[in-house]
């Protein structure tokens, strides 16, 4: 035993005590400092234990992180009591960021591509050297005037990174930022009948009756910790009578199989069930007569200024929408349906949500009306427990670009997904309508991609011809951490840092109303030679000088947030996070117009921040009719004149008249029905004699839309409820697979007119008869070890089928058919 | 002396398996190959038993948290030669590696197949161990292993409590699983206790527990309206 491990010094003895009295140290301190048993017990490192907290950015779902850090690695994530949004909990998907962050397979530096294209042969470069290469290759578009000619695709569009790549490309010369986000339909149906093109929140919390179109409430819809405990609230927690949830849908998935009541629905037809409903509710004058009265337009009959008559939604549902009818194409039964109605109106408040499942189809965008104008008329819009209109996070503004000539001159060439002058559809085209674009060079030749959080080889149908367009493009840059489909095809890799090593925004996704500012920090330092993608962006502007320096006042990406969540400060509501029963109390104050500043300096509200972990705007101010319905009627549209005029300029512009332009967009609808919510019927890809049954892509929360697929923990429980693990399967229905001489386990050849998988069957009864469902997220032929050559991807079997508006992929209108492998 | 106990309500879980993960990483659970996955060999201390009945279309899928009962009278520790696994004073059926000579008879015995035996020593990629949980050891090849109920989340609650000089609170000791639930329809605490919360839910209408007629007194007790199998009994 040797002198020096026997001492103990006054402030170690008083540091030992301090940790026990707070519990944060380990015993293995306590061990080193007085018991030097052997050499094993006094290597033992010094254990610094530390929880930080930080915002979760495996999904959009913006959970509040508590990460225990111990000697430096992050070992736990746990849910942050104080965030609003999850209030302590984290679903699987959170737990396993620690597979993310030490994933062996992460990419651990810049790499510049020395193969041919897609060949994967890479070498490693300095940073300094990449962003040289890249500025060097970016002044070049700029010299030659094309810096129209880069486009940024982007996956998660929202928040402050979002804004950032905004004022890149403005300063830059590029149109082209372009989201790569998965569209969801009910987005257009906003836009068309209030004017608003956002996504909005639901009030579930308050809600009775929760009619979901193919909504996946409960398996990773915007924010899969908020959505259970929503539902765990409304089954046993909270006072009354029991919220009533009614899943439509053609799969019962888990959420379906957790709802009160899950009605099967054919394929494409959410749209007419939801007019069938509206047949009900106005047949027997159950909708709400007030609110259609002095909020809605275009319900009864009309004239215009010109003194012409209009057709209303009422006549047009009671001419067409008879329960006999809609059943007939739904496949619900009458008095499902007409059940399902009364209750919807009697129930308040009442609230129909729409979903990317019910409207990513070739009617996706009227779906979409027709359910939306569900909430209309049992007027739940802007009230507790109906449809939230939210606001903004209150970001402090930043300074206006001055952009030069070069810049100015790129911004007004069209962007990539415009239609142009003599395309028939009204709405900018979905990703998958890019690839082929870009290798048509329609409308102009893309000369570099960026691809940010996006990776859309595999996230879109291999019928866009992702793959062929990026090996195309002379300059495609990746920011990814993995070796995902997309980034095997960059010329330079400048890999980001993940979401536990760096600062950034995180932002609650739009659902209570009430806008809510998750700040993620670095929990760790980074592990490899990576760099956060927004101090990417400052360094190559820096670099190119000019105007694009300019616009970039920033030293890194931690300053753009201070900057911008000044706003949060200045703005005289909201409060940095705190414990529910204070929040409640400030959040009275403020309603009732009380204010009570919180910190007397910024500097005072920025540590607060960091230390509690975000900010919240605390409530949702009702009523603010002008802003809720910014429409030509300043009311909720049943008629969208919007869409009239749209369509109608569309038409002038081809120097076509309207009903051509319908005819070429192959709208059935004539006159005014074409403006009112109104069922178009669903088409398919394959011939129904040839291709029986139709597909149907499901989401599976813990695979986060492929993202995930390395994570090992994941991949284990994926298939829970058919008991598969590490691989796809085929839900069909048993008396099909009876048919067809299939047995649960057998491998089967699945085959659309695009392409055909082999996959093995699970019998399920929770599958309808004419439907098969592939999950999505699987099927990946890189991204990592554990992802790579697992199960399939059903993108592999969809057509380039878009909505009739232009706007939405048709992603769940092909039709498949099945033989035995 | 408290008698640790869960309490799981059914109607509010929404079968999305954040238990299962949290208690993965809180426990050092090493996932195994899709092989070894295949063979049955994947070790879930924490895991989510689907039930799907019925006829299209009147289908019922229900999902069953089942982690260790930490029973009262627990079959397991009967059969075991060589005092592995026993019933410790505070009611937790513990698990002693080194121990543990790998025969599996409290593997065949457990009536709820929450024991799990280690076919090889654990494998981690090297990147990964970095955030291997320091609190809880990795266990050996030829081990068998099962949920503690995150008994090292107790020693800690104790340690805190005595530096505090106060007694151990209803909320200080939370197993992993529990804290991690998004629906909130997991409890924890000492149903000895009458006034503590899983005491009261313990006597709610709903209550019944896994496999009751067994005898094996479970201390995980579920809640769910409508019918179950067989009698309810209240725990």
């Amino acid at each position: 035993m040797d002198e020096t491990t026997l001492k103990i010094e006054r402030r170690d003895f008083l540091k030992l005590l301090a940790g026990a009295a707070s519990g944060m140290m380990l015993s293995g301190y306590a061990f080193n400092k007085l018991a030097p048993v052997s050499q094993a017990y006094t290597d033992w490192p010094e254990r610094i234990e530390r929880w930080i907290p930080s915002v979760c950015l495996q999904c959009s779902g913006g959970c509040g992180l508590m990460a225990r850090v111990v000697d430096g690695n992050v070992v736990k994530l746990e849910g942050n009591p104080l965030h609003p949004v999850n209030r302590g909990r984290l679903c699987p998907l959170g737990h396993a960021g620690l597979q993310l962050v030490y994933n062996p397979d992460r990419i651990k530096m810049p790499m510049k591509r020395v193969g041919r294209k897609g060949s994967t042969q890479w070498v490693s470069i300095s940073w300094d050297e990449a962003i040289d290469l890249l500025a060097e290759r970016l002044g070049e578009l700029r010299e030659r005037g094309q810096p129209h000619s880069l486009i940024v695709f982007d996956g998660r569009p929202t928040g402050l990174m979002g804004a950032l790549w905004e004022r890149f490309c403005h300063a830059f010369g590029t149109p082209n930022h372009l989201s790569a986000d998965e569209p969801d339909g009910m987005r257009i149906a906003h836009r068309l009948m209030q004017g608003l093109d956002q996504l909005f929140g639901y009030d579930l919390e308050n809600a009775n009756y929760i009619l979901s179109f193919g909504c996946q409430l409960l398996d990773g819809w915007r924010s899969p910790v908020q959505l259970a405990r929503t539902y765990g609230y409304l089954r046993q927690e909270r006072p009354g009578p029991r919220a009533k949830f009614v899943q439509i849908e053609r799969r019962l998935s888990p959420t379906a199989a957790r709802s009160d009541e899950w009605i099967p629905i054919r394929p494409g037809t959410e749209g007419a069930l939801a007019l069938g409903i509206a047949y009900v509710l106005i047949r027997e004058e159950l909708y709400d007569r007030q609110f259609v009265e002095q909020h809605t337009f275009g319900f009864d009959d009309w004239t215009d200024a010109r003194g012409q008559r209009h057709k209303g939604f009422r006549r047009l549902v009671l001419e067409t929408y008879r329960p006999e009818n809609v059943s007939a194409i739904t496949g619900v039964p009458v008095d499902t349906l007409i059940r399902i109605a009364k209750q919807f109106a009697s129930t308040r408040p009442a609230v129909a949500i729409g979903s990317a499942e019910a409207t990513l189809h070739s009617n996706g965008a009227f779906n979409a009306l027709a359910i939306h104008a569900l909430n209309a008329l049992v007027g739940n819009i802007d009230l507790p427990g109906g449809v939230l209109i939210g606001e903004e996070i209150p970001f402090k503004r930043w300074p206006p670009i001055k952009s030069d000539a070069v810049a100015q001159e790129g911004r007004r060439r069209p962007r990539l997904d415009r239609a142009e002058a003599d395309a028939p559809w009204l709405d900018a085209l979905p990703l998958e309508a890019l690839g082929e674009r870009i290798l048509s060079g329609t409308p102009y030749e893309v000369q570099a991609v960026f691809l940010y959080e996006s990776n859309p080889v595999f996230s879109t149908p291999a019928t866009a011809r992702f793959a062929e367009a990026l090996e195309h493009v002379p300059l495609v840059v990746s920011f990814a951490s993995f070796m995902d489909e997309s980034t095997a095809y960059a010329d330079l890799i400048l890999p980001d840092h993940t979401y536990l090593e760096k600062w950034q925004d995180g932002p609650a996704p739009p659902l209570s109303g009430v806008p809510t500012l998750g700040v993620t920090q670095p929990v760790i330092q980074p592990l490899y030679e990576t760099k956060h993608t927004g101090d990417v962006i400052l360094a190559l502007a820096r670099r190119m000088g000019g105007t694009l320096a300019d616009a970039f006042p920033w030293a890194d990406f931690k300053e753009v947030l201070m900057f911008s969540v000044r706003g949060c400060y200045e703005v005289r509501y909201g409060r940095v996070f705190s414990e529910p029963f204070e929040g409640a109390f400030v959040r009275q104050l403020q309603e009732r117009g009380w204010w009570i500043p919180q910190f007397s300096s910024f500097e005072a509200f920025w540590k607060d921040l960091v230390k509690k972990g975000g900010w919240s705007g605390l409530f949702h101010e009702y009523g603010k009719w002008g802003h809720i319905f910014q429409t030509p009627s300043r009311k909720f549209e049943f008629y969208s004149q919007r869409l009239k005029a749209e369509l109608e300029a569309r038409a002038k512009r081809r120097g076509q008249p309207l009903e051509a332009l319908l005819e070429e967009l192959n709208i059935t609808a004539r006159g005014d029905d074409v403006f009112l919510p109104h069922y178009e019927p669903a088409q398919f890809a394959g011939d129904e004699s040839k291709y029986p049954f139709h597909l149907n892509p499901f989401h599976v929360l813990v695979l986060n839309s492929g993202s995930s697929a390395n994570l090992p923990w994941m991949q284990e429980i994926v298939g829970l409820h058919v008991h598969v693990k590490w691989d796809s399967w085929l839900e069909i229905h048993p008396e099909t697979a009876q048919k067809l001489g299939i047995a649960d386990g057998d491998w089967v050849w699945v085959e659309s007119p695009y392409g055909k998988v082999r996959v093995r069957a699970k019998l399920y009864p929770g599958t309808m008869p004419e439907v098969v469902n592939i999950p999505i997220g699987l099927g990946h032929t890189a991204s990592g070890r554990w992802a790579s050559g697992r199960g399939v991807n059903p993108y592999a079997l969809i057509g380039p089928a878009a909505d009739r508006l232009g706007g939405l992929p048709a992603r769940y209108a092909t039709r498949v058919k099945i033989s035995k492998a | 002396m408290p008698r640790w106990a869960m309490v799981i309500d059914l109607d509010k879980c929404t079968g999305c398996q954040a238990c299962v993960i949290a208690c993965k990483a809180e426990n050092n659970i090493p996932f195994v190959s899709p092989e070894q996955a295949a063979m049955g060999r994947t070790i879930s201390w924490m895991e989510i038993i689907p039930i799907v009945e019925g006829e299209y279309p009147r289908v019922r899928v229900r999902y069953i948290p089942r982690p260790c009962m930490q029973c009262d009278n627990p079959p397991c520790t009967k059969v075991c030669p060589v005092y592995a696994t026993f019933k410790n004073e505070e009611g937790l059926v513990a698990q002693i590696y080194p121990r543990c000579i790998g025969c599996r008879y409290c593997t065949a015995a457990c009536p709820y197949t929450v024991k799990y035996f280690n076919w090889y020593a654990p494998q981690w990629p090297a990147e990964m161990r970095a955030c291997l949980n320091p609190d809880v050891s990795t266990r050996p090849k030829g081990v068998v292993e099962k949920c503690t109920f995150c008994h090292h989340r107790l020693q800690k609650a104790k340690e805190k409590a005595r530096a505090e000089q106060r007694e151990l609170r209803e909320g200080d000791y939370v197993p992993a699983c529990v804290q991690s639930c998004p629906a909130g329809a997991m409890f924890f605490g000492d149903l000895d206790d009458p006034m503590s919360t899983v005491a009261q839910l313990a006597r709610s209408a709903r209550a019944f527990r896994l496999l009751d007629d067994l005898g094996t007194e479970p201390k995980v007790i579920y809640l769910s309206e409508g019918e179950w199998y067989g009698p309810r009994k209240r725990a």
